[in-house]
């Protein structure tokens, strides 16, 4: 039935993995504060920075190693696939973020020094995988189906990727009102960069940043330090503090676990802050978080017909506005949007950001609150 | 609308009226549907519209929704539970608390389409005209952003026979300017792809209509009803047997049902064994909850009282029988007693259906006999399926499983309402009167209420299984319009426009080819593709210009 020893096995290796996002966060925004980026774009690493950032890479890498043990073992005691309860959803879906952080933004565009960011987000969800945590069992009839694979897993993918699509989109509306601010405090005319840029094709979005020189530590980047000076470095900390807390508060009534995300998202916050003049320009970021939203969106369309068709076979109809089925769906009619917003006159740019964002919110009342809170067939998922 | 009766008489000279100021003109009831109509085709009032459905399907996610889950906003409206009986009136008034079947989301969802169909008419003109136009050529080709000159010994129409082949082969759209048609003066290809792009994007929209239309199909042709049969029992397909748990579509017949017969020969369900559980919870005196491995019903299926077929209905996996499927939905125990009086004259004798309150206690109502309005005669049954004793001394069930069912009747007599047409669950417990001591009794047992000389026999304990019966027309055009959405998203997303233009001017007894790219979307992977199409074009005409390759 269950294996107790591959069980014990998988355990120990989540916490190693656990630990190895949390050194990894920590090294990757080490390379941040070690890094420049040019207004060209292109990050710049002092030679301290781009030694840091390997070990980040190479400790997150091995973290997801671990973290895929834990899974396979998992899978193994109980003889069925590691995502039927929320703790292990939570915990596939931090992998998935910190694969897709690796291969898509570090890899494919070359923004390793954004990976504190998602790395930030894939402890987020250990953290809450542990606090959801369920022994390893056998499954309901209504899960002991291949849709469990097709659907469940679909959802999954979409939704790790819409995560650092999240940290994207979050990172563009700081760099942008940075940038905003700065020009109007300047004087200078500011002709909006990040309006619709990657859409229109106004700029190489594309461009691929490459070229880690030696810099001198100590040289300032002029002007870019003083886009910090425009954003409040109270408003950083307390309003990810307050975000999160609520949110925890609301969902898990722990206060201890309610301070300690509340100190995290606050840490989290003060480092955006921190981190703004070393942040890639906004069309980049836009562009980014655009290039990974529509790489999910498909998946996540194909998640929710799978599930109806699923419904259909498990509980005799497509589709009964479950409060799952609900959720999943305003998510998706959000996530429309903000790919309508990109190229709409007035939604460009700063709009579409915002939307992404709340699209994101929805992502996550879809999947924590609709589970934990509200009673509907998909309940026997939660916990 | 400038009609004079209708204006006030003009005012004193040297006052200036309301009437003298220039009011704008009162559009017509034409104008004021154009503007509608060019407001709706705005794709920002889209994204509104997008909005508000996003909004009103959180209200739904949060709100219990009547036809989801009834009991709960039946809670609500009392105010038992919820933000109060104020509130679930205002919910009320706003049909909140049935969201999807709200006159303003039907409302809301008509201008969605309206809107869509606004915004597709027009694309799908565009597209058509820009599908059926052939590429455009091109001048001043030196000036795009990616150009490339190619000098080759080959005679123009040979070199511009070799560009063509090379982009077919790129699945470009290619088109012939021969020199009195090209902008340049000289022979000249444009060439173009990418409109999968828009022609994705159209198909992804047209995918809602195909998908309304299945569902509409669905509502209006199909039949869901719910039926429950204890083993060893049968139903027909007819609408008498879904009473009260039937939702046929508004052109569903009453006469359109099957009429084959359905009996359950066997339900069984089995349970992972968890033993750890289990002493944990022996020894904290509670129940312990098992994972079902698996719920079986084994119906045969009779037409004209011949069986046709035998087979296993289990979750996720129906079966269909002629048009109906038949789901695996729910299941309970159905104990059979048999009850007679001193006489030995049987009374009653039936399985009733038992429903579950609480973790694994089982309760019913046998509604034994209606003598009269006064003298009436009803059991209410309470099964334990594996009885034991709790940590407070109190009865309980050890786990959902059938190990030693113990079954509790109490005997209720007098008015109890029996002769009214009252939910087979319920009976009036406030004129009834009970007796204070009820019979325990296990399977194959006899027991006597002693005052009156009444026997009741529980002679064995079979399952009931719940089915849901559906009629699903238009489940195809469902399947068609998911596909459609998912084939039109790809490319709408992924693929990107480019057009491309080989010119060729006779240079000596050569030519001199000038290659030229712009591309419309993602222009950095363009600008490799070019480089690429470039360096073939170089070698497959045998560039002549271009500094000969390093050689090791």
């Amino acid at each position: 039935m269950v294996d107790a020893q591959l069980a014990a096995t998988s355990d120990t290796l989540f916490n190693v993995a656990f630990l190895a996002y949390i050194v990894a966060m920590v090294a990757y925004f080490f390379r941040l504060a070690f890094t420049k980026v040019s207004v060209a774009g292109v990050p710049v690493s002092t030679a301290a920075g781009q030694r840091v950032g390997l070990v980040a890479t190479i400790v997150a890498s091995a973290g997801a190693a671990a973290h895929l043990g834990s899974l396979v073992s998992l899978a193994m005691a109980v003889n069925r696939v590691p995502w039927a309860n929320m703790y292990e959803y939570s915990s596939c879906l931090a992998l998935g973020t910190v694969v897709v952080g690796l291969a898509v933004v570090q890899r494919r565009f070359g923004y390793g020094h954004l990976m504190g960011f998602v790395l930030a987000l894939a402890v987020f969800s250990m953290a809450s995988a542990l606090l959801l945590y369920a022994e390893p069992g056998p499954v309901v009839p209504a899960l002991t189906s291949y849709w469990i694979t097709i659907h469940t897993s679909a959802a999954m993918a979409a939704s790790s990727i819409f995560i650092v699509g999240f940290a994207a989109s979050a990172l563009y509306l700081v760099k942008d009102t940075a940038e905003r601010r700065l020009a109007a405090a300047s004087g200078a005319s500011f002709s909006g960069s990040t309006v619709g840029a990657a859409y229109a094709g106004g700029t190489d979005t594309d461009a691929r940043p490459e070229g880690h020189l030696e810099v001198d530590d100590d040289e300032p980047v002029v002007g870019a330090i003083a886009q910090r000076d425009t954003l409040s470095p109270i408003a950083f900390p307390v309003i990810p503090f307050i975000v999160v807390a609520t949110f925890v508060f609301t969902v898990w009534r722990a206060p201890l676990a309610t301070l300690l995300a509340g100190s995290v998202a606050a840490l989290l916050g003060i480092a955006t802050w921190y981190a703004v003049p070393y942040l890639p320009p906004a069309a980049k970021l836009d562009s980014l978080a655009y290039r990974i939203i529509a790489f999910a969106f498909p998946i996540w369309t194909f998640a929710v017909l799978a599930g109806a068709i699923w419904a259909q076979e498990a509980w005799g109809r497509y589709w009964g506005w479950d409060p799952k089925e609900t959720g999943s769906f305003f998510t998706w009619v959000l996530y429309a949007g903000y790919l309508h917003a990109r190229s709409t006159k007035g939604w460009r740019g700063r709009g579409a950001g915002w939307l992404a964002v709340v699209a994101f919110v929805a992502l996550m009342v879809t999947y924590y609150a609709v589970n934990l809170f509200v009673v509907g067939l998909h309940s026997y998922a939660g916990v | 609308m400038t009609d004079t009766t209708t204006s006030p008489p003009p005012a004193p000279a040297g006052d200036p009226g309301p009437s003298q100021r220039a009011l704008p003109p009162i559009p017509g009831p034409l104008d004021t549907a154009k503007r509608a109509w060019r407001i709706l085709r705005r794709m920002s009032t889209a994204l509104w519209l997008l909005l508000a459905l996003a909004i009103a399907t959180i209200i739904a996610t949060f709100i219990p929704q009547e036809p989801v889950i009834p009991s709960t906003v039946a809670e609500w409206r009392a105010g038992v539970t919820g933000p109060g009986e104020g509130v679930a009136a205002a919910f009320d008034a706003l049909s909140l608390f049935d969201v999807f079947g709200a006159p303003w989301f039907m409302g809301l969802t008509a201008l969605l389409l309206i809107s869509l169909t606004g915004c597709l008419v027009p694309r799908i003109r565009g597209f058509w005209r820009l599908t059926r136009r052939a590429p455009a050529g091109g001048r001043n080709l030196d000036r795009l952003q990616h150009t490339v000159e190619v000098r080759t010994d080959l005679p123009p129409d040979e070199a511009l026979a070799t560009a063509r082949r090379l982009l077919r082969r790129r699945r470009f759209r290619v088109r012939d300017l021969a020199r009195p048609d090209s902008p340049t003066g000289n022979a000249q290809l444009a060439a173009e792809k990418g409109h999968w792009r828009e022609g994705g994007s159209i198909l992804f929209h047209l995918s809602f209509y195909v998908l309304l239309l299945g569902a509409v199909i669905g509502h209006s042709f199909g039949f869901v009803g719910q039926v429950n049969v204890v083993e060893g029992a049968a139903f027909a397909d007819t609408r008498l047997s879904y009473l009260g748990a039937a939702q046929p579509g508004r052109w569903f017949p009453d006469d359109g049902h099957r009429g084959f017969t359905v009996a359950l020969d066997d339900f069984t369900v089995d349970y992972f064994p968890d033993p750890e559980a289990e002493a944990i919870a022996e020894a904290e005196g509670r129940p312990t909850g098992l994972t079902p491995r698996d719920f079986v019903s084994t119906v045969t299926i009779r037409e004209d009282g011949e069986p046709v077929a035998t087979e296993q209905i289990r979750v996720n996996h129906p079966i269909e029988h002629d048009g109906m499927k038949l789901y695996q939905i729910r299941f309970g125990f159905a104990p059979r007693i048999e009850v007679a009086n001193a006489s030995g004259a049987v009374l009653y004798t039936d399985a009733v259906q038992l429903i579950e309150e609480g973790p694994f206690v089982w309760t019913g109502v046998a509604k034994v006999a209606a003598f009269d309005v006064e003298n009436q005669i009803a059991l209410e049954l309470v099964l334990l399926p594996d009885a034991g004793f709790g940590a407070d001394g109190m009865p309980m069930s050890r786990t959902p499983e059938a190990r030693n069912p113990r079954l509790a009747a109490v005997l209720w007599y007098g008015e109890l309402g029996l002769d009214r047409n009252i939910p087979p669950r319920e009976f009036d417990r406030e004129s009834g009167r009970r007796l204070a001591q009820p019979l325990i009794l296990e399977p194959g047992e006899t027991g006597e209420f002693d005052d009156i000389g009444l026997t009741v026999s529980f002679p064995e304990l079979p399952f009931w299984s719940g089915f849901q019966v559906s009629h699903e027309p238009g489940r195809e055009l469902l399947l068609a319009g998911s596909a459609l959405m998912l084939a039109g998203l790809l490319p709408s997303l992924y693929a990107y426009r480019r057009r491309v233009w080989v010119d060729a001017r006779a240079d000596g007894d050569g030519t001199t080819l000038t290659l030229a790219g712009v591309a419309l979307q993602r222009k950095q992977t363009f600008g490799e593709a070019f480089d690429s199409l470039a360096d073939d074009l170089r070698s497959e005409v045998g560039d002549t210009a271009a500094p000969p390759r390093q050689e090791p």
